[in-house]
């Protein structure tokens, strides 16, 4: 498996290469690809401490696949919508997501910025902080994400059972999707990092934020819940960052799809604006108070 | 050998007071910390309220005896964090050769090192673990059998990261396993065990020692069982006494800060 | 009589070999090489009661491993040691009470209390009754001129604070041998003269057997009376101060014979 990631790995790189050497469009970029890329390469060579970590996954997913099976009772029954086999990989599929983009990096580096007052010598370098954050997350994430979906297919084959309805033509859209949940939810728990700028401690917000992830988003699909409450969950970020993309790998449709990117590429944007503002009322007040 | 004893226990008492003084220099992060872990657990009640609108029982636990398993798990899990979180990190020690101090105490190394730090949120883990019990199975008899597992159970979550940090006398790159055994053991202590069959139990028994630190507990606290509670007790002393053994075992192989990897 | 004894005392580490890159990491899995290296090799030297023996070396000789043997800290691979009578390895919680650590780049208090509320937790340690433990911080507070931030917060104390409380604190329970590791380490000139004449003070008044290691000849000359050199783990000088000034030329200040000594032994190794 380890062999496996190394060559995606290696294929990551080569891609950066070729996109930090694209002209024109690129330009402005290339500064945050090649951070991208330093925080792949160091990150490859802890790749044996993130297969650690697999003992925490594996352990999770073995405890919901007992649970599930236990709940379903009879075979072919439906639970809101969902067989057996589908919530499971439904599950696996959203953990995934959790471990292997973990966004620690993101919400704490934020915060140690600005309340060690290291900001203060970032915002004069010729790079947008926002930007530069996130590069680095997702040097982080391209690395072990691929060995937990790795990891994630391995389990869910031999020990779950094929998905009924799944193909692989829809492989690409779904990677698509993957990618852009992590990064929407990395937009907004760099936001709440930002508010940093402002009070002692964001380390509760963030941890009210992932809990409504996890348990809304990660542990059931949405589906399960009373049919009032669903509207509700659909509007907030639950939606693009973990039910999206395990309910696309679960219960393939084009016009879910085309929902869920539409719904994706909105947040995207939303939580762009959103970083932006904050970000520049955050500096404004840097500027005023001196940190 | 009394009065050893007592001072022993008495500088014990010392050092977590004096931990949690020093968390408590920031008041309000000290009070949010407790708060929102508070918060945090009580989340996992919306999963449970779900699970249970989809059956009436799960593994044979209905929705006040999983509140009853959760509560011991956070208070267990809380409790061990409170007094010995530095072998949560006992690893890191050992590599890094900062064992030194503790070694040229007149006291014993092992709890001089146990209690050197704590850890803030996990008080609020503990008192979550004391809130859940008394609202959904209170009971004068059952809170003090609580009490006596959430020190049992703690022991025995203490003693696991104590064999597991231990190891990196011999293996310095045994970092993370402590931690995720650590996690393994919450993840399956937050659920019924009987949903798990055959070499899953088998493993919850010798491997992930959960089954003595929460599950046995809880069917005591549901239907008393004085020999399962001699059992449980018996087994908490057996891991506790071998933990330590081989912590001291370890540390004879203690090679300060002159442990290093030299590269060619 | 003799305060510390060491005899043929040896420490060995293993330490692993790895190569360079992803390669190197996975054969060091596959095929782990470990290299033995002597850090201390048949070292023997004497220390009598109520001397100040400087114990130096160039970075890397074996001093700090020799003081954490002495101390307890390490187990000796080999040859016999005995503090104040005792086993180090065997008697390390008896031992503990006899003898007081200073080591200039570890902090054994705790910053977010008083250097007063310290030296309590420390009478503690060393099951010193509250009424002895107060008369002794008076006393050492005294000796030491803590009384202007008694109890200030260690964290908002200088370095040079810091360190006298760190003194009082390894000195809570009187001990009868007090192991000292670069203790004026980061001083500016004063502070570290101040010590100095405290450290000279204490054993003037208390009759403390003082091990030094430091790498400040300041240190080495003001204080101590017998010298031991050691160099790539083994005793290579062992001498008093004056006789050790006067085989060499005159007007040779110690540092160059320190130098002299470390440079020749180099030399010799190569050879």
């Amino acid at each position: 498996m380890t062999g496996q990631s190394g060559q995606s790995g290696r294929m990551l790189l080569g891609l950066t290469k070729i996109l930090g050497k694209c002209s024109l469009p690129c330009r402005w970029m290339r500064k945050y690809i090649v951070i991208y890329r330093s925080v792949v390469m160091e990150n490859m060579q802890y790749m044996a401490n993130i297969a650690m970590g697999f003992v925490s996954y594996f352990v999770l997913n073995f405890v919901f696949m007992n649970l599930w099976n236990y709940m379903y009772g009879t075979s072919g029954e439906l639970i809101a919508g969902y067989g057996k086999e589908q919530m499971i990989w439904y599950v696996m599929i959203t953990e995934m997501i959790w471990f292997g983009a973990r966004p620690a990096v993101v919400a704490r580096q934020a915060a140690i910025d600005i309340r060690g007052g290291n900001i203060a010598y970032m915002v004069n370098k010729p790079y947008y902080y926002p930007f530069y954050i996130l590069a680095k997350y997702t040097g982080e994430w391209s690395v072990q994400l691929p060995m937990y979906a790795a990891l994630a297919a391995v389990m869910g084959t031999t020990m779950v059972g094929k998905l009924p309805g799944f193909h692989v033509t829809a492989v690409p859209v779904i990677i698509l999707c993957v990618v852009l949940g992590i990064t929407i939810n990395a937009v907004f728990k760099l936001c709440i990092g930002l508010f940093s700028f402002w009070i002692e401690d964001t380390h509760p917000f963030q941890w009210l934020y992932d809990k409504l992830i996890l348990v809304v988003g990660v542990i059931f699909p949405i589906e399960i819940f009373p049919e009032k409450l669903q509207p509700f969950f659909k509007l907030t970020p639950i939606y693009t960052v973990c039910y999206g993309p395990a309910k696309l790998v679960v219960d393939f449709s084009p016009g879910k799809c085309l929902e869920i990117l539409c719904a994706q590429f909105l947040y995207l944007a939303l939580g762009s604006v959103l970083i932006y503002v904050v970000y520049r009322k955050g500096v404004r007040k840097l500027y005023v108070n001196g940190g | 050998m009394l009065t050893a004893v007592e001072n022993q226990l008495w500088v014990c008492l010392l050092s977590v007071k004096y931990n949690i003084m020093r968390e408590m220099t920031n008041k309000v992060t000290f009070l949010t910390n407790i708060v929102f872990m508070m918060l945090n657990n009580a989340a996992f009640i919306v999963q449970w309220l779900i699970l249970f609108r989809l059956r009436e029982e799960i593994g044979g636990y209905t929705m006040k005896e999983v509140m009853l398993l959760w509560g011991l798990t956070a208070s267990s899990y809380g409790l061990s964090h409170i007094l010995f979180a530095r072998v949560f990190t006992l690893h890191e020690l050992v590599v890094n050769g900062k064992l030194d101090a503790y070694l040229v105490l007149p006291k014993n190394v092992l709890l001089s090192v146990m209690t050197s730090a704590t850890e803030t949120s996990s008080i609020g883990d503990f008192l979550y673990g004391m809130v859940i019990m008394c609202v959904f199975s209170f009971g004068v008899g059952r809170f003090f059998l609580f009490l006596l597992f959430t020190l049992t159970g703690a022991l025995i979550i203490t003693a696991l990261a104590l064999l597991t940090g231990s190891l990196s006398f011999w293996l310095v790159k045994s970092e993370m396993l402590g931690t995720h055994m650590t996690n393994s053991m919450i993840s399956f202590g937050t659920y019924p065990d009987g949903i798990f069959h055959g070499t899953a139990k088998f493993l919850l028994y010798f491997i992930i020692p959960v089954g003595m630190a929460i599950y046995q507990p809880v069917h005591i606290m549901v239907s008393f069982d004085g020999g399962m509670l001699l059992r449980v007790l018996g087994y908490t002393a057996l891991l506790t006494a071998v933990a330590v053994a081989v912590f001291y075992r370890g540390l004879r192989r203690y090679s300060s800060g002159n442990l290093m990897e030299s590269r060619i | 009589m003799e305060a510390i004894r060491a005899e043929n005392l040896s420490k060995t580490f293993r330490v692993k070999r790895k190569e360079k890159g992803i390669k190197g990491s996975v054969k060091s899995v596959l095929h782990p090489q470990a290299q033995e290296i002597k850090a201390v090799d048949g070292v023997s030297f004497t220390v009598e009661e109520g001397e100040i023996l400087a114990f130096i070396g160039p970075n890397g000789a074996g001093k700090s491993t020799t003081i954490k043997m002495l101390t307890g800290i390490l187990y000796p691979d080999g040859g016999s040691l005995e503090v104040l009578g005792l086993n180090p390895t065997k008697r390390r919680k008896q031992l503990a009470y006899e003898i007081g650590t200073v080591f200039g780049q570890k902090e054994q208090l705790w910053t977010h209390l008083t250097p007063y509320d310290n030296f309590r937790f420390f009478g503690a340690i060393y099951d010193i009754p509250e009424k002895e433990t107060e008369r002794r911080i008076k006393e050492l507070g005294e000796l030491f001129t803590l009384g202007a931030f008694i109890d200030t917060p260690v964290r908002g104390l200088s370095l040079g604070q810091r360190i006298r409380c760190e003194f009082v604190a390894s000195l809570i329970h009187r001990p009868k041998v007090l192991f000292l590791d670069e203790p004026t380490i980061g001083l500016d000139p004063v502070v570290k003269g101040t010590i100095r004449s405290l450290i000279r003070q204490m054993n003037k008044e208390l009759h403390t057997t003082v091990f030094l290691t430091s790498h400040d000849v300041g240190d080495i000359e003001k204080l101590c009376e017998r010298i031991v050199i050691i160099n790539s783990g083994r005793v290579v000088l062992d001498d008093s101060m004056t006789h050790l000034k006067d085989i060499h030329t005159s007007g040779m200040s110690l540092e160059n014979i320190i130098m002299d000594i470390y440079q020749a032994e180099g030399r010799s190794e190569a050879v």
